[in-house]
């Protein structure tokens, strides 16, 4: 008897494990994204989109799941993220999908990292066919579009409007300001005077505050003195070192009139939001609009009434009379690995997690710009985005970072220069001269030094 | 040694030549007897060495050689290797700018943390835990301890928050509070003072371990009689303790000078190697470097003039410490 029991539990157990894989079989695509309190649904969107997907396989009959693997790093910043995802993919580790900032795709397109969607982004018009046009510049390298960009944004000057009013300035002058910067009757140093006369008045602890490390906001203050990273032609990064020089006396001389702090870039970030938000110490925040979230949540504000009662945004003021202002756009993206042996199905729900209904979710709770010409009408950013409708007319002076693979190491030389003159260990023009060394070191025929 | 004499010695005893009945049999039998000593000894070797060896080779040696080969690659920030070249020493020893200051900056940070804190302060701190009774020195002894039993992160943060520039501060709490003067920044005012400071502090309890268990192996009659002959504690201390001291002290610079020439845990922590290069020892400059932006090659090509200084360093001070009579074998054995 007890060999037919035997038998029976066999059967049963050689049945049931045949049966299992059909009943459960998950296709696990992995994603990799930097935990960022700034789009934390630029994840949340892809595991929305395989939602989506694995709603369509169940209703098709499909035993086929899709099970999102999400890697959530916490790097200071996308270019230390992207070195780490680089290294992830030397030792064949890298995901199926990552986030990335757009300047980096050139980095990951060269090494073969991220697929050329150029060909599924044509066959699938029904998926990408209305996003906003000029966008897929910032992810195109050398003619292709190697990535899919989920948001935009403008950068700016958060200028408060209670420490303005401290110093004597009335609603009607702080009103005029942005005009006054885009007219170029405001220029760069009455920028660092305003700022340093609230220091030294004692109405704000710090003038104004930046980020802490090297990143893509420096790029719109080194255009407004003539410092232009990318000759296109050429395709090479490039500097010039009148322009650099410039731009290094208008730092210095925002350090002599006490605009800028010398321990800024020591900062954290927790330190820079705490002096910026719910501290109330800074009389400037040079950041991103997405700011507006914290902005809304620290000074307990209601909406766009209370919001402009106490701040204005500006342009980065022109380096001299007269000149433009400037600004920078700077789209995250979703790529795909060349390497995923999933890449189609990956490519796909980038496509499903770029719909609009999904980024609108991102655009409106993190106060980005949305991606799609089709959001701009919905519902929910005519209610909620009205910070976005706000800072769009900024975008008319905005441009891209150049898709160079080495812009990342361009902008971290940069940084130790503006790093170099903010601690005062440096002046203008050591801090020209230190720069051009490290960039012909370390970039060598990658970048063109111009006088 | 004397172990190893002693058990080679019944081996020779049964050799062919030692009278056994039969020279064959003898010869068979003690060359049976060699083979299993033989494989004892390897055996013994593999058991008690080996672990060490195996360490040495995977942490020690191996880096060393990949660093090394590295050095002479194009490695970047892919981690592809594409060509063979000299180019990382070319741009090192002719286009490096910081080199030199990053050479200086730990030239300083070595000496001074190594002269004021581990080795003068642990002095200091050995002979006055000792002098006052027991558990008191113990007391002290373990609150100084503290800082190295604490993980690095919260030892770095309460640094940190001592050296804050604001009032917040501790420094500047008792400086404007307390003392009603004015603030201080010191991580951007005197950042190696801070470095110098934050590693002394930690670094000067291994010294003072080291030396303390020195000063208790002298024998107690020593003291006693020193004071029957009427010598002061400073007295005692010179004639007495000093001179046991000497290969402790020899070993303790030896041994924290290596340490310090390569640790930048508790810079990168507090300074992070700046205000701008100001606290970036080369350890650090050679990290940064491969790290900040994935110029690995070149940070390799840094790290191996790091190895070399080392192992110059620990030669120089063997030598300059006469190092090799402490390891002498003794020259009375006790039965």
């Amino acid at each position: 008897m007890n060999w037919k029991l035997a038998a029976v539990v066999s059967l049963g157990g050689a049945l049931t494990a045949a049966a299992f894989p059909a009943i459960a079989e998950d296709v696990v695509v992995k994603l990799w994204s930097r935990a960022d309190r700034s789009g934390p649904l630029r994840a949340g969107n892809i595991v929305a989109a395989a939602d989506t997907l694995n709603k369509m396989l169940a209703a098709a009959g499909s035993d086929k799941r899709v099970k999102i693997e999400l890697n959530e790093t916490n790097a200071k910043g996308y270019d230390d993220d992207s070195l780490d995802l680089l290294k992830a993919f030397a030792v064949d580790k890298g995901p199926d999908i990552f986030v990335l900032a757009h300047e980096w795709t050139g980095a990951f397109a060269e090494a073969g990292y991220a697929w050329n969607l150029e060909e599924h982004i044509k066959k699938n018009p029904e998926l990408y066919g209305d996003i906003i046009g000029p966008l897929w510049q910032s992810v195109t390298y050398k003619g292709a579009r190697y990535g899919v960009p989920q948001d935009s944004e403008v950068r700016m000057f958060f200028l408060n409007n209670d420490k303005l009013r401290k110093l004597g300035m009335s609603d009607q002058d702080i009103a005029a300001l942005p005009a006054k910067v885009d007219s170029g009757q405001f220029t760069a140093n009455d920028l660092c005077d305003l700022a340093g006369q609230a220091v030294e008045k004692g109405v704000a602890k710090y003038g104004i505050l930046h980020r802490p490390n090297s990143g893509p906001d420096f790029q719109m203050l080194m255009e407004a003195f003539g410092v232009d990273p990318y000759d296109k032609a050429a395709a090479k990064l490039q500097v010039s070192k009148a322009a650099l020089r410039s731009f290094y006396t208008w730092i210095k001389y925002c350090m002599d009139k006490k605009a800028l702090f010398a321990n800024n870039t020591s900062m954290s970030w927790d330190a820079i939001e705490q002096a910026s938000f719910s501290g109330d110490e800074a009389a400037m925040l040079f950041h991103g609009v997405w700011r507006v979230t914290d902005q809304m949540k620290a000074f307990n504000m209601k909406g766009r009434d209370d919001y402009f009662r106490k701040y204005t945004w500006i342009n980065m003021p022109a380096g001299k009379k007269g000149g433009k202002p400037t600004n920078l756009s700077h789209p995250i993206a979703y790529a795909v690995s060349a390497k995923s042996k999933n890449r189609d199905l990956a490519a796909y729900i980038v496509g499903l997690a770029s719909q609009p209904y999904l980024n609108l979710q991102h655009a409106v709770t993190t106060n980005h710009t949305p991606i799609n010409y089709g959001e701009q009408s919905m519902p929910e950013i005519v209610d909620k985005g009205w910070a976005l409708v706000a800072a769009t007319p900024m975008l008319k002076y905005a441009t891209f970072m150049p898709n160079h693979p080495k812009i990342g190491q361009y902008n971290a030389i940069m940084f130790k220069g503006i790093q170099g003159v903010e601690t005062g260990r440096l002046n203008a023009q050591a801090a020209t001269d230190f720069v051009i060394d490290e960039l012909q070191n370390e970039l060598g025929k990658d970048v063109v030094i111009r006088n | 040694m004397a172990d190893q004499r002693r058990r080679a010695a019944p081996s020779r005893r049964l050799h062919p030549h030692g009278g056994q009945r039969s020279g064959e049999a003898a010869s068979v039998g003690g060359s049976d007897f060699a083979r299993a000593q033989r494989t004892r000894r390897r055996a013994n070797f593999a058991l008690f060495l080996g672990p060490a060896l195996v360490l040495l080779a995977c942490f020690f040696v191996a880096p060393v050689i990949v660093d090394l080969v590295l050095a002479f690659t194009d490695m970047d920030r892919t981690l592809a290797v594409t060509t063979l070249t000299l180019e990382n020493f070319e741009r090192m020893f002719t286009r490096d700018t910081r080199l030199l200051a990053s050479l200086g900056i730990t030239a300083i940070f070595v000496l001074a943390t190594l002269g004021i804190f581990n080795v003068t302060f642990a002095l200091l701190l050995a002979l006055t835990t000792t002098a006052v009774p027991r558990a008191l020195g113990a007391f002290f002894r373990a609150v100084w301890l503290l800082p190295r039993m604490s993980p690095s992160v919260v030892y770095a943060l309460l640094w940190l928050w001592v050296v804050d520039p604001n009032e917040r501060g501790l420094l500047n709490q008792i400086l404007v509070h307390v003392l009603g003067a004015a603030p201080l920044d010191l991580r951007n005012n005197h950042p190696l003072l801070v470095i110098i400071l934050a590693n002394g502090f930690i670094g000067a309890s291994l010294g003072m371990i080291i030396f303390t268990s020195a000063i208790r192996s002298i024998p107690e009659h020593l003291f006693h009689a020193a004071r029957a002959d009427g010598a002061g504690s400073l007295a005692i201390v010179r004639h007495i303790v000093f001179p046991a001291l000497r290969w402790p002290i020899s070993y303790m610079t030896i041994h924290q000078t290596l340490s310090l020439l390569v640790s930048f845990e508790y810079i990168l922590l507090i300074t992070g190697g700046g205000p701008f290069y100001d606290t970036t020892v080369f350890s650090l400059y050679a990290y940064r470097r491969a790290f900040e932006n994935g110029q690995y090659a070149y940070g390799a090509a840094l790290s191996l003039i790091l190895i070399v200084i080392g192992v110059i360093a620990a030669l120089g001070l063997w030598r300059l410490m006469d190092m090799r009579r402490l390891l002498q074998a003794p020259r009375i054995e006790v039965h």
